[in-house]
């Protein structure tokens, strides 16, 4: 190829670069689910190529048995909770800021907040996480689940969603793009 | 006298009222590869106040033409490609 020519190619990588986006998601929860796909959904409608890799906890979010996925406001400062029922000024308070950490620890406060968390997101208009993921999926998503954390866990091939991939960090990286976009 | 000029443009609707970010987009971006001729004309309707600001910016990403026709009460955007 001459120079010319190698120009031009070097040229229209980058400008295919710049149509990518590339997440690496560790965390296992409902809350950080939720962030990772609707990014996912929106760049791939928007035709970038969107590449997705899920190592350790985050691997709970390829699962076909999404009932792991939970939300808890124990050690999670940051999470407004309030009640999706009862009369507006119930709604108002957010009980996270309202109640001591403690009250977090008792049995079923992770489900209760669960729940809670899954009827406000649908009264606000979010579809159910497992909706969104496959939507994902059918708008050409590329999910990769890291073989190395799969065997750590003790999970099977068989327990995750189709189609997948199951690989390393090193296949990862020589399929995405330069830059990386982690959450950690 | 009618006139038939517009007769073999059915315009497309997309509802996505009462969805939040980013389903606007998403059934938006459905609708658009459903129908890939270039004739198409949207109608979008959504609640979500965000799509004020997104629907356009996703609309010029893809190279469409877009008018807000109403805010209230829903927002409803038409949506087709650029000739």
């Amino acid at each position: 190829m001459n120079e010319g020519g190698e120009k031009m190619s070097e040229s229209l990588n980058d400008a295919s670069l710049s149509e990518q986006l590339s997440i690496i998601h560790t965390k296992g929860t409902l809350d950080w689910a939720y962030p990772v796909f609707i990014l996912a959904s929106t760049a791939a409608a928007m035709d970038k190529k969107v590449e997705l890799f899920f190592t350790f906890y985050g691997l709970n979010c390829l699962l076909k048995d999404t009932s792991g996925l939970k939300v808890s406001p124990l050690g999670n400062p940051g999470m407004v909770m309030k009640s999706p029922v009862g009369p507006d000024w119930l709604k108002r308070v957010d009980w996270n800021k309202a109640l001591p950490g403690l009250v977090w620890t008792l049995p079923g406060a992770a489900k209760l907040a669960t729940w809670g968390f899954k009827k406000q997101m649908l009264l606000e208009g979010q579809v159910p996480v497992e909706e969104l993921r496959a939507l994902c999926i059918e708008l050409g998503v590329s999910m990769t689940a890291c073989q190395m954390t799969i065997d750590l866990m003790g999970y099977q091939q068989s327990d995750f969603i189709e189609p997948i991939s199951f690989s390393g960090a090193a296949t990862y990286f020589a399929n995405t793009p330069k830059t990386q976009s982690l959450f950690i | 006298m009618p006139c038939f000029s517009r007769v073999d443009v059915v315009d497309i609707r997309v509802d996505s009222k009462g969805l939040a970010c980013p389903m606007p987009v998403i059934k938006l971006k459905k609708a658009l590869t459903q129908n890939p001729e270039q004739k198409s004309v949207f109608l979008l309707a959504l609640t979500d106040e965000g799509g004020l600001k997104d629907i356009p910016a996703f609309c010029q990403q893809q190279k469409l033409d877009w008018v807000l026709l109403q805010e209230t009460p829903f927002i409803e955007f038409k949506v087709w490609r650029m000739s």
